[in-house]
């Protein structure tokens, strides 16, 4: 407190300095002085950043940087089972230990606290968890099962823990067996275990805390957690009271936190990969505040940046690199493919699939992803499906066949096959690419769906519409179509939707273009309460994606303007209901389970709920100036996903540059 | 005697200012249809996963209450008025709930406060010095070049001075930080030299564009005054120019001008945000941008509240000083 | 017209000519056939300057030129709504308040110091989020004026008050006209002259909020605007891709626009006092 009076006091002085003349240099001397002292011990090193020293006073070449895509609401609140918790702020990369993760590389999990994949009984209503000896907290204590029972115990018995409802549907109960091992019962055959309660994507809501500090806390939903004790590699050094950054400090026992033993088991670490002794977590800004940051070396990594930014970026500073070195210089593989998404609950034309068809014909998909990323970007042709590489390797290219095949009955009596499989030759050709026909597939997509007017004309008269000189007609009124997106995130979705604009009012069809905030779109997209929108329902990178495609299940659906549990787009499908019923009871690893997703992907494609564009086209970049080794396509040894939990294991590998 | 009406008149004034400012702007959210409870509990399901109907009828009753919107509008109003404004209790903040708005408003009011009041002033004094002199002697070259430069610069938008001088002076001379880090760790010395450094190009910025307005407007009040029959008369007197401008002149042009610098301190507290949220700066502007992203209308409404307030306080110190400089003002 | 010309100061003259040509671009040129220039793809990406692109071409393929006038267009039209509203409800709230006096006044007067005092642009901030997606020019020009009228009103009422007292007044009133006779022949006039100044400031700072508000992202999004085309930009990252006539098209028009604008008030109030004191 009596820091802010000083501060308001000082400023004042110190600005009637300025005026004087004097004050640019009496400041000058001030701030410098911590940066002067600490120079002389780093000077011997060197290292390209030695002697330098960041602006929370840690040497520079000991200090990564790490960009954060929003201020912590919560400054000093790291226990994540309390509401607000900014868990992406370097808290679940640095410190939270899971069961299972995930390793982006293989499409896989890796068992993290847990030593195996968990022995189910035969029906999968139990399962038995081995836990890795050999990890302790940050305190001291090990970490083993009291802690996995008393965290899911935590879980099951706070309502107010955001999973907790979810926990309670499939969990009876977890007991401790040893002290390394846990008997886990289910309500209900449960063979997606693993998926379920470890990590798939980003992160999970099943982190283990320490239970002899958690359970002598009378309500874990309001206890902030200042000084956290954690089973990570990193402890809390500092942080900006204001939320705009955290500071992290290696332990100096890391090698017995979850990084050094799992990195040792199961990626084979050497001793000589020691991650950076800090990591620093901060907001940067806005768009031209975290470029020139970047630019300017004040920042290592940053989250995610538009092509027009990379593009500037590399050419200021050639250190500045994304994923490849040269176009589409994006990674095509984030999980995320950005589409529009059509609220079925809205009524008719919406629930229409002829008029869904209709618009997606109506697109010219060439021009859509030349607008987003000038080119960049693998084509999604499956709807509710993320194309990424992996993926269109198991489902998209086997199921090419079946798609060159499909018809649309265009209602007047002829039919029209839409799978088109030139998109790849002729994007390659738009942005001077070559390579071989897998090359290509590999990066522009098998394929995607016809421009044709006349098709969609057809199929939107099929649906009820009326063309007229004027325009499109529904029900004897002009129909004029809402098209919104999220204002300011998610370019790759803003960009799509407005390019989508541009073409269907070039198409004939009167649209409205508005963009909504986030926090708008929270309640409109859970409630229906839009027309059509930019968003990424689709979901899953691993083979068995049932988890993120559970959601279309039609016993979820609320009226519209309630939200409900499960899809916001509304889509009510008979045979889907049934396929997603048939697939909760089947063994992931089956044939089986394989082919009901096939069949689920060829209903989601006779239908369209949502129109897919391109896959989650992520441009992450780094900079090598004081840095380097972080993952790339000539060392894809990790994603370049910073803000998923899995970020620790990419820490070892990084190294300061030598001068 | 008289001046007792005066302040009991002016502070009714300044109390009814301020009632229906509050009355305002807790009545223009209500008009639009969205509803930050079903809001927070949306995003909480975003975050993390579905919950229990019964669950979610607790919570939302529970957050009703928390946030004031239980009951019929007037019922709202009442509370508002109680809690908000007589006990600047506007409740948990939705975006760092359970955190209560009013503490996170303290955190960074200093910093607004100090930004603003420090730069206002010093732009009203250094500008009303050079306006003084460019008025004085207005036919002087340099004081047509002063005045032509406060007029190029004044009308310029607060956000594309600040962007400017981003560029400019941060990023590519990089002589200051481009955002703000404020130093926790180590000594107080470091924290305010981080502090100082980070608060120059937000100040410069203001300060540019406030000197602008006070320079022109000086001006034309010296210019004006300076042809005075009391001014011309001291001339023939022979009293000194330096004398006339001290005493004369600047004694009669300055008076308007501090009724002015209350009148300005709405859009002073308006340039700081755009000032603030371009840089970073941990202010009261850049935790309203935060809650707008968020729909956090508590902290809206707190953040606004306050600045209503304290904005009507100035200009009633200002009005009740007055006179006290002004000799020919009598109370009533 | 030729005797106004002459007596004019240099900014007077200066203000004029820039606003006249501001308002030729946005309402005559505007009205020259063209295409939509908010619809993409109409030419190709990041075009240089051309005979036929005198600006060039944005990322999205739209014509800078076509778009920066009909960002003018919209502006000036947002600008010159928001200064209607506030003048006329101004002088009406003003002119009432002088004349009519006692309880009526004051509390006309609290309303209006409660609009000069409270800060607006949070207060627009949190209107224009809140209508995010609904929003149209007309809104926004109507959010704007909402808190355009108080500063005129307060002028006009103290000049109400002053002129009250003068003796053309007195003779009116002696001749029998009555109240609202007098304030339509014998003061609007007279108001109308002071209020023209207020006018164009009204225009300027509404323009400058909207541009505020879009830099922010909170202005509408299929909205042409000037501040909308900076923002635009900078969202293509303009400036650091050094697509100086894209970004710098619409700063130095809003830079040059604004001090136009302001010339023309100083030099008007000017000539103004200039005349009066002749």
């Amino acid at each position: 407190m009596k820091k802010k009076i000083i501060a308001a006091l000082l400023a004042a002085a110190m600005f009637v300095g300025v005026l004087g003349g004097c004050g640019s240099s009496s400041a000058k001397t001030e701030s410098s002085a911590p940066e002067e002292s600490a120079s002389e011990e780093a000077k011997a090193e060197g290292n390209a950043a030695s002697g330098m020293m960041t602006a929370v006073a840690t040497p520079r070449d000991e200090t990564l940087i790490v960009e954060t895509q929003s201020p912590t609401d919560t400054p000093g609140q790291y226990n994540t089972y309390m509401s607000g918790t900014s868990t992406g702020f370097g808290i679940h990369q640095l410190m939270s230990i899971h069961l299972w993760e995930m390793d982006t590389v293989k499409g896989d999990q890796i068992p993290e606290l847990a030593a195996d994949w968990g022995t189910p009984n035969e029906d999968f209503t139990e399962w038995t968890v081995k836990l890795r000896e050999g990890i302790k907290w940050s305190d001291g204590e090990d970490v083993n099962a009291d802690d996995v029972v008393f965290t899911f115990n935590m879980i099951k018995s706070n309502d107010k823990i955001g999973a907790s409802a979810s926990t309670n549907l499939y969990l009876e109960s977890v007991e401790k067996v040893d002290d390394y091992t846990v008997k886990f019962t289910m309500k209900e055959s449960f063979p997606r275990f693993t998926q379920r309660f470890g990590i798939t994507v980003w992160g999970t809501d099943f982190r283990i805390v320490p239970e002899h500090i958690y359970s002598a806390v009378e309500d874990v939903t309001t206890y902030k957690d200042e000084n956290p004790v954690v089973a990570g590699p990193y402890t809390i050094e500092d942080k900006d009271p204001n939320g705009n950054w955290i500071l992290y400090v290696l332990r100096e026992d890391w090698q017995q936190s979850s990084l050094g033993v799992v990195g040792v088991d199961w990626y084979g670490y050497t001793a000589d990969q020691v991650p950076p002794k800090y990591v620093w977590f901060r907001y940067l800004g806005d768009s031209a505040s975290r470029q020139m940051q970047m630019v300017s070396n004040e920042v290592d990594i940053l989250c995610e940046v538009t092509m027009e930014e990379l593009e500037a970026m590399s050419a200021m500073n050639e250190n500045i690199h994304a994923w490849y070195d040269e176009f589409p210089f994006a990674t095509a593989d984030d999980p995320g493919a950005k589409s529009l998404v059509f609220s079925q609950g809205k009524g008719a034309p919406y629930d229409n699939a002829d008029f869904r068809w209709g618009i997606c014909l109506a697109l010219d998909i060439d021009q859509i992803v030349m607008n987003i990323f000038q080119g960049a970007g693998r084509a999604a042709p499956i709807p509710c499906m993320n194309n990424t590489s992996y993926l269109q390797e198991t489902y998209t290219i086997p199921m090419q066949e079946w798609l060159e095949n499909f018809e649309l009955d265009l209602g007047d009596g002829t039919t029209f096959k839409p799978y088109d499989t030139g998109y790849a030759k002729r994007m390659a050709e738009a942005t001077g690419v070559t390579g071989t026909d897998e090359e290509l597939i590999e990066m522009f997509g098998a394929g995607w769906w016809k421009h044709d007017a006349e098709a969609a004309e057809k199929l939107l008269i099929k649906a009820g519409l009326e063309k007229k000189d004027d325009g499109w007609y529904f029900n004897g009124e002009k129909f004029k179509m809402e098209l919104s997106f999220l204002a300011d995130t998610e370019f790759q979705a803003g960009r799509g939707v407005q390019a989508a604009y541009n073409q269907l009012m070039a198409f004939g069809l009167d649209c409205n273009l508005v963009s909504k905030s986030s926090a708008t779109w929270d309640v409109d997209g859970g409630q229906g309460n839009y027309e059509v929108a930019g968003y990424w329902p689709s979901g899953g990178i691993m083979k068995d994606f049932y988890s993120a495609i559970q959601g279309w299940d039609s016993q979820f659906i609320k009226p519209l303007g309630e939200t409900g549990s499960g899809q916001g787009a509304r889509w009510n499908n008979a045979k889907v209901d049934e396929i997603l019923h048939e697939l909760a009871g089947t063994d992931p690893t089956s044939d089986r389970a394989y082919e009901l997703h096939v069949e689920f992907l060829q209903e989601a494609v006779k239908d369209m709920p949502v129109i897919n564009f391109t896959n989650g086209t992520k441009f992450v970049p780094t900079n090598s100036t004081y840095w380097e080794g972080y993952p790339n396509s000539e060392n894809p040894y990790d994603g370049p996903w910073w803000w998923w939990s899995r970020f620790k294991y990419v820490l070892p590998n990084l190294s300061p540059v030598k001068a | 005697m008289k001046f007792k009406t005066f302040f009991a008149q002016r502070l009714l004034a300044w109390a009814l200012t301020i009632l229906i400012g509050v009355t305002f702007i807790f009545f223009i959210p209500r008009m639009f249809p969205s509803d930050p409870v079903e809001n927070m509990i949306s995003q909480m399901e975003t975050r993390s996963g579905n919950m229990d109907p019964e669950v979610k009828d607790a919570l939302r009753q529970q957050l009703r209450i928390q946030f004031g919107l239980d009951g019929t509008m007037l019922e709202q109003y009442a509370y508002y008025l109680t809690h908000g404004l007589l006990r600047f209790d506007f409740g948990p903040s939705l975006m760092s709930y359970p955190e209560p708005v009013t503490t996170i408003i303290g955190r960074n009011l200093p910093y607004t406060l100090g930004l603003s009041l420090t730069t206002t002033l010093m732009a009203w004094c250094l500008g009303n010095f050079i306006g003084l002199l460019a008025g004085f002697r207005k036919n002087k070259r340099s004081s047509k070049i002063l005045e032509g430069i406060a007029i190029c610069i004044y009308p310029i938008p607060y956000f594309l001075i600040a962007l400017i001088l981003q560029i400019v002076f941060a990023f590519v001379l990089g002589w200051f930080p481009i955002q703000t880090t404020l130093l926790t760790r180590g000594t107080f010395a470091m924290w305010l030299g981080s502090l100082i450094k980070a608060s120059i190009l937000p100040a410069i910025s203001m300060l540019l564009l406030g000197t602008g307005w006070w320079i022109i407007s000086m001006k034309s009040l010296a210019s004006t005054t300076s042809e005075e029959d009391f001014v011309m008369y001291a001339r023939y007197r022979g009293i000194s120019e330096a004398k006339i401008g001290a005493s004369y002149v600047f004694r009669n042009s300055i008076l308007t001008q501090i009724t002015a610098l209350a009148m300005s301190l709405g859009g002073v507290f308006g340039g700081s945000i755009m000032t603030e949220i371009i840089f970073n700066y941990p202010g009261v502007g850049t935790l309203i941008q935060g809650a707008i992203l968020q729909s956090d209308y508590n902290m809206i409404l707190g953040c606004i509240t306050i600045s209503i307030v304290a904005i009507s306080t100035a200009t009633l110190i200002v009005d009740l000083v007055y006179p006290f400089i002004d000799p020919r003002i009598r109370y009533g | 017209m030729k005797k106004f010309w002459k007596a004019a100061n240099f900014r007077l003259k200066f203000g004029l000519i820039v606003t006249f040509i501001f308002l030729i671009i946005g309402f005559v040129v505007y009205y020259f056939p063209h295409i939509d220039p908010f619809l993409n793809n109409t030419y190709a990406n990041k075009l240089p300057a051309s005979a036929e692109h005198w600006l060039g071409t944005t990322s999205m393929g739209q014509d800078v030129v076509w778009l920066l006038i009909e960002s003018i267009h919209n502006s000036l039209t947002i600008g010159l709504i928001v200064a209607t509203i506030g003048t006329v409800v101004g002088v009406f709230v003003g002119l009432l308040a002088g004349f009519a006096g006692g309880a009526l006044d004051r509390i006309l007067m609290i309303v209006t110091d409660t609009f000069v005092v409270i800060p607006s642009l949070p207060i627009l901030i949190m209107m224009t989020s809140l209508m995010k997606g609904s929003s149209t020019t007309i809104i926004m020009a109507l959010v704007l004026g909402m808190f355009a009228w108080a500063w005129p009103s307060r002028q006009i009422r103290s000049m109400a008050l002053s002129i009250k007292e003068r003796d053309f007044i007195h003779t009116a009133k002696f001749s029998g006209e009555n109240t609202i006779q007098i304030v339509v022949t014998e003061i609007l006039p007279f108001a109308l002259t002071w209020s023209l100044s207020n006018f164009m400031n009204a225009t300027l700072s509404a323009i400058g909020s909207e541009s505020s508000l879009a830099v922010l992202g909170l202005s509408p999004a299929n909205l042409v605007s000037l501040g909308n085309m900076i923002q635009w930009a900078r969202q293509y990252n303009a400036i650091f891709n050094k697509q100086w006539l894209w970004i710098g098209a619409p700063v130095v028009a809003t830079v040059i626009l604004f001090i136009g604008l302001f010339m023309l008030i100083t030099g008007y109030n000017d000539y103004l006092s200039m005349k009066r004191g002749r």
